[in-house]
Parts: C-alpha cells; sequence; structure tokens
C-alpha cells in the first residue's frame, strides 16, 4: 500500500517521457528544410552568410537563389518568408524560383528569409506544421512558421525592444525580422539576418526591392503596396496596370515614423526602390475558426463569411473564401505590374523575367501545376 | 545566457520529478505529469 502512489509515479513519469519523445519528435520535425528545385535559369545559389559569414551555421542563414541573364539591365530583389505564418509569400518567391529565368537584368530571391521562424509554430494557435500541394511529381509538403524567429534561438526577449533605428516596440518584435531593418552586425539573431539582406542589397547591386507579405481580412492594410516614397511613381503606376487587370490593391505609403520595415529602411538605408505587397490569409487573422490545413489551402472559414457579412472585413470574403492559389496569383501579378512600372520609369535598367506563370493560370489551376 | 537558462529548467524538472514521487494523490501526480512534459521539452530546447 505504502508503494502505491511510487508505482503510480513511475507510470506517470513512463507516460511522460513518451509524450516527450512523440511530441518532441513531431516539433524537432520542423527543423527539416522544405525542398526546393530552381528553374534550369537559376545561375547561382548562395547562402545569406556569403554575405555577412558572422550568419554561418546558425539558424538564421538561408539560401538566396539569383537569375542573372548576363544582359545589360536593372537587379530585382525579391523575399518570400519574412513572416513564415504568410504562406503566399513564401510560396510565390518558391514558385518563382522554380520557373523564372532572366532575360535582362538580375533577380534574386530568398525564398524564407526568417529561416528560423520556420523552425516552429505560434505558441497556442493550433496551427498545422505544414501544408500540402499536388504537384506533377508528386505530393509536396511546405512549413508554415511562425510570424517570428524561434526562441530557441533567440532568447530572452527584452521587455521593450529597441529596434536598430531606436524605435521602441513590445518585447516580442525582437523576434520580428521586419521591424529589424537595416540590422545590426553585433545585435540580436534576427537583426544579424536584416544585416546581411542590406549586405546583399549592397553587394549584388539591388535598385529594385520586393517583399512579400500577407494580413489579416480584418487589417486595413490589406490588397495592398506599400510603397516608399522613393517608389511612390513606380507604385501609382503598377496600381493602375492592376486595376486593368481586375486586382484591387490600395497604395499605402510607408509611414516614415515607423521604422525598422523594409519599405522603409530599404528605400532609407540602401535607397532602393522597396514596395511591400499584402494579401488576405484568413490562417492568422484573429477571427477564424478552427486553424487546419484546408484554411491556409483554400482560405474557407465561415467566421470570417460572418465577419464580412457584419461589415468588420476590409476585403470581400465569401464563400469561396480566398484560397492560396488567389492570394500567389495576386503577389504574381503585383510582381509583374511593379516590374512593368520599374522598366518604364527606368528602361536603362530595364529587368525582364521570362516564363514567368500567368497570374489568370495560376489561379486558374492552383500552383501545383507550375511546380516542380 | 542558455546555461542559466538550462540550470534553471533542470532544477525545475528535478523538483517536479522529486514531488511527483513524493506525492500521494494520484489525480495530483497526474497533473503535475502535464507540467513535466513541457519543462522536458524546454530542457531539450524544443519548441
Amino acid at each position: 500500500m505504502k508503494t502505491k502512489h511510487i508505482i503510480a509515479g513511475s507510470l506517470l513519469l513512463a507516460l511522460t517521457l513518451a509524450v516527450g519523445f512523440f511530441s518532441g519528435r513531431e516539433f524537432l520535425s520542423m527543423r527539416q528544410d522544405d525542398e526546393i528545385f530552381p528553374s534550369s535559369g537559376l545561375t547561382a545559389k548562395k547562402m545569406l552568410s556569403d554575405y555577412f559569414p558572422a550568419l554561418k551555421d546558425t539558424a538564421g542563414d538561408t539560401e538566396v537563389f539569383i537569375f542573372d541573364s548576363a544582359a545589360k539591365g536593372g537587379n530585382l530583389l525579391i523575399v518570400g518568408g519574412t513572416h513564415p505564418n504568410e504562406p503566399a509569400g513564401t510560396m510565390t518567391a518558391i514558385l518563382l524560383a522554380e520557373t523564372i529565368r532572366a532575360a535582362q537584368g538580375k533577380a534574386v530571391i530568398i525564398p524564407w528569409a526568417n529561416a528560423s521562424g520556420f523552425t516552429h509554430s505560434d505558441p497556442q494557435e493550433g496551427s498545422p506544421q505544414r501544408f500540402f500541394l499536388e504537384t506533377p511529381a508528386g505530393r509536396r509538403w511546405f512549413r508554415l512558421g511562425s510570424r517570428v524567429t524561434n526562441p530557441v534561438h533567440q532568447w530572452p526577449d527584452p521587455t521593450i525592444y529597441v529596434n536598430p533605428m531606436g524605435q521602441k516596440l513590445a518585447g516580442i518584435e525582437a523576434r520580428n525580422l521586419n521591424r529589424a531593418y537595416p540590422g545590426k552586425a553585433t545585435g540580436y539573431l534576427t537583426e544579424k539576418v536584416a544585416f546581411a539582406v542590406m549586405a546583399l542589397i549592397q553587394k549584388e547591386g539591388i535598385e529594385l526591392g520586393i517583399d512579400l507579405h500577407e494580413s489579416a481580412p480584418e487589417y486595413p492594410v490589406i490588397n495592398a503596396i506599400v510603397f516608399h516614397e522613393n517608389a511612390s511613381e513606380l507604385a501609382a503606376i503598377a496600381q493602375m496596370e492592376l486595376q486593368a487587370e481586375g486586382f484591387e490593391f490600395r497604395l499605402e505609403a510607408s509611414p516614415p515614423n515607423l521604422r525598422g520595415l523594409t519599405h522603409r529602411e530599404w528605400g532609407d538605408a540602401a535607397g532602393i526602390k522597396a514596395v511591400l505587397l499584402e494579401t488576405p490569409n484568413a490562417s492568422h487573422g484573429r477571427l477564424k475558426g478552427r486553424p487546419t490545413i484546408s484554411l491556409i489551402v483554400d482560405g474557407k472559414d465561415k467566421y470570417y463569411e460572418q465577419a464580412a457579412r457584419l461589415g468588420r472585413l476590409f476585403v470581400p470574403y465569401g464563400p469561396d473564401g480566398i484560397p492560396l492559389k488567389l492570394r500567389v496569383a495576386r503577389h504574381l501579378a503585383g510582381v509583374r505590374a511593379i516590374l512593368a512600372s520599374f522598366n518604364e520609369l527606368e528602361p536603362d535598367k530595364a529587368i525582364e523575367l521570362a516564363d514567368m506563370p500567368s497570374p489568370a493560370d495560376v489561379q486558374a489551376k492552383g500552383l501545383g501545376p507550375f511546380l516542380k | 545566457m542558455r546555461i542559466l537558462y538550462h540550470l534553471i529548467v533542470l532544477y525545475m524538472t528535478i523538483q517536479l520529478v522529486w514531488y511527483l514521487f513524493r506525492e500521494k494523490n494520484f489525480w495530483k501526480q497526474a497533473s503535475l505529469v502535464l507540467v513535466l512534459v513541457l519543462f522536458l521539452l524546454r530542457l531539450f530546447l524544443i519548441e
């Protein structure tokens, strides 16, 4: 009788170890990188640490894909995965890396900008760790990460985060790549990643930078082109082209006092034309129901439908939801229109990307047929 | 900083295991292991 609680304790401890083992294995599986199969137009594959060696062998290092035409033209940077819980940004970057060829100028693509953020998911959200797409070669998986760097890689958060531009933010923002620009060589891991991106911009002679994001349907900056003031004309022309194509985009000027973001610091610190694109993603909104793989891919949610009926959203949201293929199509249309606008304004630095899937095709057929 | 974190988590984990075997009420033992799983994951830096 005396040993009854010892036996119970031993059994419970064994159960704990079993649960710890299996759940630990699940969590650790997120540290396995997604696969990517670049197009034949790829001319060089580098790592972000090639531009800032202090990142080597850290969780912040990530792959950089370069498509160089060798023909005189401008240099473009496309960044996905700044926020790893915004899959349309990452998927657009992957789709471009697997399809394009540079016909003029050079394109540099970073699909997983915050690589550490892809190794975990947001706590207490119950988000799926990955989603799946059918491709001609079979079923492929892609990780859905967290908005911020993994605390295992950057810890602890300060009470108040003072970013490299001196802006005071909540402590968790120390792990938000889109608050860490222009970065800091001796700072937090996230600041080092931002610093490396700035070094890449300088070394590759980037003139136009596009950062691909998503936002919640109840957030006002949505279906938008957020632009640095040096890209205002470019953004306005792109918006007109997009409207002519049937894509509604609003223009949002980058607030000069909101520091540390790509559309602000790429323009201020590097002097490039910087824009950020936003599409609506119900899977990371606050009004969503159960977060499922289907919500990420199909984008249907009855609570968002109800919110739309009540006029609480900043985008139309019907029974068909806002699927990933539409969000990626919007990003592709945005990239194409921005490039066309850039080429019109800077004909001597034109950038031409060949073999880019058309937004209409992606919207009609989905992403799968265009991936390898 | 990481060593300090490990030491704190290890100390708490040992305390939890110690109390697991001292506690005589089964339901309190069961409640305790719910917390212990999280501490074990933290101990191995699994997020």
